[in-house]
Order: structure tokens, then sequence, then C-alpha cells
């Protein structure tokens, strides 16, 4: 078993590695009749496969529940990424967002090796704290893949736009934007119910322990804002049936709000 | 070693190209006539809207490659007399290379077009089943198919889109992936505009045609399998529309921006792609400024198109040095082929000698031995002729690829072994005659079988005095 982990983490660093490999090589590669391939999704269930392996190993070592530190936090943020991706990926025909997926489970993997495994806060407990990780992280990557589809629509549109669409082998290669609005729309209706709980565990956290710093005021007040920019967007998706470019923005702000509030977690260890 | 007689839209204009158009069921019965002939031995036959090709390889290795390609113009001149003046012959080499770029679609009239190598491929099937293949056109084809997809692999010589429908629709795909439920609006007519909502169509999105004149749009509609409406339905049709084509005739815009933002406000939202092939422009282009909503006039599209030709011929000067590689290789591997009949021959010469001999053996003083060990003896032989001949196999082949003047050419090899090993008799050696034959012929081995099914033609093992043919055929 002390072999394992970090023999899954670096089969798991290679996997991913050629996955993003293969995606980004499918992109530029020249013949256009050429259906989308099988071994960059393949190599993509490999690597979440070992990295899950990975998880387990590591935090069995360890003796801390995956879900109560921000290490396999992070590292199940990216597995969570990987599994929505994959999921999605045939029905959108997102094919071609493995290439951010990939190398951002590929970022996220080795990332978590810099961030400490304790458990996040001992005097918490376990069992709603799990459930607050977890909620948190699994919305988070869903949210990840949701912003991938989101950046992509946005540079797909721009190109089109500029009329440089279909001028380069890699056009069409790039999934449909109705697709990629249409998955960005799906993941935040999927992400939002696990933020909406991570948040309310997350307010009986703070009021349980007490806690008063600026920092944890920051991230909770981050917390909420974030969780009205994402409830915004869906509302108007709704309404007035906001779509396109305008939503994409929208959706690319919340998961960049839902990313710095990780960053603040994470620069506090947690602690605060 | 092959010929390709033919025409193409090169030589021939539409009317001779009609003439001697080939239907599917013609290509069979046009086979079985070649393979019929005394000289044509292989055929296949690619036959498009844009030519009309016979390829074909003779009876043996080293047939003549003028005669075949002979009678390959006269089978088609039967059919078409006043095709023969437009008819182009290739032999040898340059068949190889214009069956390679045919294949990979430098011949064709939109460079890269991707149909040739389908259609190429049928071709080849249609050949099979007729048994119109040998091994000289079995081992072609299917170089001609690798260098297709080597040249499709490696170049961008097939991106893009070459037509303003093509390029239009394309784009809709980009927006809308599937076309399945889309609803397509045509405003006015013209052929552009037809050819893109009959694309759109097969792919299955419902048309709308709307018009001023209800009894055109009608008419049109029928034409590209969808709905007229009249002119007073255009605000309500666009509404619902996530294409719109426009191409009529009118001198202002007969979509203007208001009509747009309203549309867009009753869709919610939803993309909508605006395609103007009209000039004067049919759709202000202000709408242009509106999320969601993508307008291409003609001048965007042909600019496309003109990208996509001008990137295509850039990628075409890689295409053609693949296929002269290929070619190249092709040559290597049919002047190797060249040392066969020698090669054969002298193996056969070998075999029978110690054939004759072990048989000998076997009923004189090895003729306790059982069957076991007659099996064993058996392979000894065969394993030493391989060893012995391991060498010169390989002398012969080099020999026939050798360009140096200074290095002994395979005719030389040849007549030399001929002169040896006497193996224009093809047989037995000549000393062998002499000898009391009174022996059972061995029970053939695999390779033995071998030797027997292809025996030397005669006069072809000493000297391969025929050469192919590396320039066109007269």
């Amino acid at each position: 078993m002390p072999e394992l982990a970090p023999v899954a983490f670096y089969l798991g660093v290679v996997a991913y590695s050629a996955a993003s490999t293969v995606f980004f090589l499918e992109l530029w590669r020249r013949d256009p009749e050429k259906q989308a391939g099988v071994f960059g999704p393949r190599l993509l269930m490999l690597g979440a496969a070992i990295h899950a392996v990975h998880v387990v190993a590591a935090s069995v070592l360890s003796r801390v529940c995956p879900v109560e530190s921000l290490h396999f936090g992070l590292s199940l943020t990216a597995l969570g990424a990987v599994v929505a991706y994959l999921l999605l990926r045939g029905r959108f025909r997102l094919h071609a967002l493995g290439a951010i997926v990939a190398p951002l489970a590929l970022t996220f993997l080795i990332g978590a090796q810099f961030v400490s495994t304790e458990r996040a806060d001992a005097e918490l407990p376990r069992g709603l704290l799990a459930f607050h990780i977890a909620a948190n992280l699994i919305g988070l990557g869903v949210f990840l893949v949701a912003g991938g589809s989101s950046a992509l629509y946005v540079l797909v549109e721009r190109r089109l736009r500029q009329k440089k669409l279909g001028l380069s082998p890699a056009s069409s290669r790039l999934p449909p934007l109705e697709a990629l609005d249409r998955a960005a729309h799906r993941l935040l209706l999927a992400g939002f119910p696990l933020l909406t709980l991570g948040v309310v565990t997350g307010a009986v956290f703070t009021q349980r322990v007490g806690e008063a710093g600026n920092v944890a005021v920051f991230r909770t007040v981050l917390g909420y804002a974030t969780w009205g920019l994402l409830a915004t967007v869906l509302l108007l998706r709704q309404i007035i049936g906001l779509r396109g470019r305008r939503a994409a923005y929208g959706t690319l702000a919340g998961v960049a709000c839902v990313l710095l509030v990780l960053l603040v977690y994470a620069v506090r260890g947690g602690a605060a | 070693m092959i010929v390709v007689v033919g025409l193409s839209h090169h030589t021939a204009p539409i009317g001779v190209r009609e003439a001697i158009a080939l239907p599917a069921e013609a290509v069979p019965v046009l086979l079985r006539e070649l393979c019929e002939t005394s000289v044509v031995g292989e055929a296949l036959i690619v036959s498009t809207c844009n030519r009309v090709e016979l390829v074909a390889a003779g009876k043996s290795i080293d047939a003549d490659l003028t005669r075949v390609a002979e009678a390959c113009a006269a089978a088609l001149c039967q059919r078409a007399p006043k095709i023969r003046e437009h008819l182009y012959r290739h032999a040898g080499g340059a068949a190889v290379r214009h069956l390679f770029r045919v294949a990979a679609s430098l011949d064709s009239l939109v460079l890269g077009e991707p149909q040739i190598l389908g259609q190429l491929k049928q071709a080849y099937d249609v050949a099979r089943e007729e048994r119109a293949l040998g091994p000289i056109l079995n081992r072609t084809l299917p170089r001609a198919i690798r260098v297709a997809k080597r040249v499709r692999t490696e170049t961008s010589i097939g991106s893009g889109q070459v037509s303003v429908p093509s390029v239009a629709v394309d784009l809709a795909r980009q927006i809308f992936g599937e076309f399945t439920g889309r609803f397509v609006m045509l405003v006015g007519s013209g052929e552009m505009a037809e050819t893109a909502a009959k694309q759109l169509r097969g792919a299955g999105a419902r048309v709308v045609v709307v018009g001023r004149n209800l009894e055109r749009a009608e008419e049109v509609a029928r034409s590209v399998d969808g709905e007229g409406r009249p002119w007073s339905a255009l605000g309500a049709t666009l509404a619902e529309a996530d294409v719109v084509i426009t191409s009529t005739s009118a001198t202002g815009y007969v979509i203007d921006y208001d009509t747009v933002a309203a549309a867009r406000k009753k869709r919610r939202g939803q993309s909508q792609f605006l395609i103007d092939l009209a000039v004067p422009r049919d759709i202000d282009p202000r709408v242009e400024k509106l999320d969601g909503v993508y307008l291409y006039n003609v001048d965007d599209l042909t600019a496309q198109v003109k990208e996509s030709l001008s990137a295509r011929s850039r990628e075409a000067e890689r295409a053609e040095a693949i296929v002269v590689n290929e070619a190249l290789g092709y040559d290597r591997w049919a002047d190797a082929e060249q040392a066969t009949p020698t090669i054969i021959a002298l193996r056969a010469r070998i075999r029978g000698a110690l054939d004759v001999e072990l048989s000998r053996s076997l009923r004189g003083r090895l003729k306790h031995l059982g069957e076991e060990d007659r099996g064993a003896l058996l392979k000894m032989v065969e394993a030493s002729v391989n060893r012995v001949l391991h060498g010169p196999t390989l002398r012969l082949r080099q020999a026939a690829t050798a360009r140096s003047p200074e290095a002994l050419s395979l005719d030389q090899l040849a007549a030399a072994l001929g002169e040896l090993f006497d193996l224009s008799q093809g047989g037995a050696m000549a000393d062998d005659a002499d000898m009391p034959v009174d022996d059972e012929p061995l029970p053939s081995g695999p390779e033995t079988s071998q030797i027997e099914a292809e025996p030397p033609a005669a006069g072809a093992a000493a000297t391969p005095s025929k050469r192919r043919a590396h320039s066109e055929a007269p």
C-alpha cells in the first residue's frame, strides 16, 4: 500500500499528460474528414481511474478521509471535472473540451501535492465537514467544466464574428456554439445545488466556530457573492432567455469567483 | 508494369465525357471484355462524372505495355469512337504517378475533394468481384489508396470548403451542430441559396421559402422539399428561423435591423445565422451588432472559399512531393520484381535437381527411412535451398534496382545464370537427361507446390530484356 499511492500518482500524471497531448494534437489534425478520436477520452478515463486509486490509497495511508482535507479535495475536484466531462462529452459533442479538462485535471492533481493532507478543522463535526467539503468540491469540478465550455464558447463566437471560423483545420474540431451554451447551462444547473449546500453548511460552521477574522469574513462574503452571481445567471437564463456570449461571461465570472474562494481557503490552509 | 488509359476534365469537354460515361452495370461487362483479350491480364475501371480511366496490367510482369494500352484504348473507342483524340495513355512509372495523383485528389476538378478516393475504392471492389485483379493491381491499388490517405493526413489538402453554399452550411453547423429540427428560411431564389437550402434540408432541417410572389415561392419550395409562405409572413417566419438565407433582386434591404431585433426578442436569445447571398445586400449589416446574430454576406463566404482554395494549392505542392516519393518507392518495388522470374527459375532448377537426387537415394540406400525421417530430409533440402539461394536472391533484386552504370545489370546476371544453370529449359538440368528416369515424383511440400504453380515464362527467366517503360506511351 505505501508504494501504491506514489505509483498511482505518477501513472495518473502520465495518463493525463498523454490525454492532454492527444486532445491538442487532434485539435490541429489536418484531415477534416476524420472523426473525433477515441484515444483522448480513453486516456482521460484511464487517468481518472488511476487518479481515484491514488486518492483512496493516499488517504488510507495518511488516515484522512478524502473529503476532509484540501489536498484530497483539490484532487477530487479534478476527478469530478473529468467525470462530468466524460459523461457530457457524447451528448453535447464536447470532444474538443477535453483539451481544457485534461490539462486542468493534470494541474489539480499535481497542484494538490503542494497542499497539506491534514484534516481541515479538527474541531468541527466530521460528518458535516465531509458533507460541506464534498458538496463544494464536486460542485467546483462541475463548474470547472462549465467554465471550460463558456471559455470555448467565447473563443468560437469571437472567431465567428471575426469571420475567421472555418479558416483553420482546428475550426471543424471545435464544438458547435449551441452545444457549448447548452452544456454550460446544464452544468451550472447541476453544480448550483451543490454550491448552495456548501454555502449553507459553511454558514453553519462559521457560526459554530465563531470565526471573526478578516479573511474568514471575506471568504464568507465572497461565497455568498458567488452564489448570488451564479443564481442571477441561472435566473436570467430562465426569465429573459439570457444566452450566448453574455451568459458565457456570467458563467466565467461565477467560476472565477468559485476559484477565488478556493484560493482564499487554500492560502489560509483551511484554518480560518 | 501498369497502364492508365482514359480521359478526364483536363482533356475532354463534357460533351465527350458524356459519350463515354459508363453506367454501373457497364463496368463489369467492360472488365470482362478487357480480361478476355490476349494482352490484358488485370484491369480496373474508374468512372466518375469527371473521368473515365482504365487501369490495366498485362498477362505477365514483362508484358508489352504499349499493346496493353492499345487494347484498353480500343475497348473505350469501340464504345465511343469520337473520344480517341481526347484519350491519354500513361505507362509504367508515369501511370503509377498518375494513379497516385488521382487517388490523392491532385488531378481532381476541385483540388482535395474527398469523393475520388471513395470512387477508387469502389472501382477496386468491383474489379475484385469480377476477378479482374491480379498480383500487380492488387499491389498497386492498395498502395494508391495508402498514398491518398497519407496525403490527407500529412497535408491540409482537404481542409476548408470550396463552394459558397458549402461554406455557409459548414458555418451553420459550427453554430447549431445538428440540423434535425432546425428551421431554415429562404428568402427569394437563386442557385447558391437553393443549393445551400437543399444541403440543410438533406441534413434534416425544415425549409420554408418566403417570396413576394407566392406562386414562385412555392415552386422554389417544391424544388428544395420545403414549404412556401407569402411575403406578409416574413417577420413571423424570421422569428422561427435558425438559419436565414436571402437571395432576392431587391435594391434595398428586405430584412432591416428592427425586424431582426424584434425577432431576436421572440427567440429568447437563441442564435440566428443570417446568410445574405444577394448583391445589392438584402440584410441590414447593422444586425451584426445584435447578440447571438451572425451575419455573413457573399463577400465573407467568397473570402473563405478563396482562402480554402489557396490553402489547398499551397498544400498541393507538399502532396505532390509525397506522391513522387511514394512513386519512387513503387518503382523500386517494381524493379525488384523484375528479378522474380529469374529467382523462381533458379529455385526451381536447384530444387528439381535436389529432388531427383533425393528421390534416388530414398529408393536406394535410404529406403529404410520411415515417414518421419523422410519428412525431416525434405525439410532439410528445403532449408538448404533457401540458404544457398538467399544471397543470389538478394543480389538479383539489388541488381534489378541498381542505377549505377558500374554495377552488373539484372540482364547480365540473369543471362549468366541462364547460361550456367541452363534456365531456359525450365525443368531438369541438361545432364539430367542422360540419367535414368525411374523415379517417382517426391511428395510436394508447400514451397514446391508454389514453384510448380508459377512456372517461369519461357525466356523471361534467362533474360528479362523487356524493362519497364518509365515514360508515357505514345
